[in-house]
């Protein structure tokens, strides 16, 4: 799914709705991104579990870039289409750009690597669907969940 | 950091006398590198076993449960348990869906812990 898929045409209306926030690269926002993942999940009739699968989904696909510094920005776009939302994340600059392990200590990248297979582990069961990719020269971490199933 | 301080590492915690954090509100990467200077702290006297008293947490990511695995492996490096005191049903799943929930001693509350070591 191309950010011109997600975006283009989409206004909001009862059964689709887009959300964009951007944050600089603070972990202390990403709370933002999860009030979000919250709102809008109940917005498409999630119930609470699934929300709160959500908003932990959306949280992992922010560690799935790695440590974020000063120079990092996180840009989310939520779509809600029906009982489904998908959730696309972009890192700027992307995390194969460098930036993402600079000033870190090896204890730190170490922990890092753990929490990114933890979270791919979590992601597989949390969410419908997941991925990565490159677009634009940007990283994209992305997730579609739908209201009433598990994991795919 | 949202909602996510705790009270000092408690070195000896009473009857349980295991060095003791407790920790609340959300756990994620903002905390994680908080929470693993933490836990390193109780380490400093040489405990083999620690508690990690998450009765008060409402959130735990993968940062945070990366560096509780990372609490793990040293204790099992000296021969001794992380016990963790969780009731949060989220916890409770991120725990099970990443096959951690039979890896760490799991209690509902300090008086289940307490009894189960008095059993021992």
């Amino acid at each position: 799914m191309a950010d011109e898929d997600l975006i283009e045409g989409a206004v909001r209306t009862a059964e689709r709705e887009v959300i964009e926030i951007s944050i600089p690269g603070s972990v202390d926002l990403v709370v933002l991104a999860r009030f979000a993942a919250a709102t809008i999940g109940a917005r498409a009739g999630f119930d609470l579990d699934e929300i709160d699968d959500l908003r932990l989904a959306v949280d992992e696909l922010s560690v799935s870039f790695g440590p974020v510094d000063a120079e990092t920005r996180l840009r989310y776009a939520f779509l809600r289409e029906g009982d489904a939302v998908h959730v696309r994340c972009t890192r700027e600059p992307s995390d194969e750009e460098g930036g993402g392990g600079a000033g870190h200590s090896e204890r730190d990248l170490i922990d890092w690597q753990q929490a990114r297979e933890l979270s791919a582990q979590l992601l597989d069961e949390l969410v419908t669907r997941h991925g990565r990719e490159i677009a634009g020269g940007r990283s994209v971490a992305w997730l579609t969940k739908q209201r009433g199933t598990g994991a795919a | 950091m949202e909602g996510s301080m705790t009270s000092p590492p408690q070195p000896a915690d009473g009857a349980l006398d295991l060095p003791t954090l407790e920790v609340h509100g959300e756990l994620d990467l903002a905390v994680a590198p908080w929470l693993r200077d933490q836990l390193d702290a109780l380490y400093v006297g040489g405990a083999d076993s620690i508690v990690v008293d998450l009765s008060d947490a409402t959130f735990l990511d993968s940062t945070a449960l990366g560096v509780l695995v990372g609490a793990l492996n040293r204790s099992r490096e000296r021969g001794g348990l992380v016990h963790l005191v969780v009731q949060e049903p989220q916890i409770l799943r991120v725990l099970a869906i990443t096959g951690l929930e039979d890896e760490f001693a799991l209690h509902q509350d300090r008086v289940e812990l307490q009894r189960r070591k008095g059993e021992q």
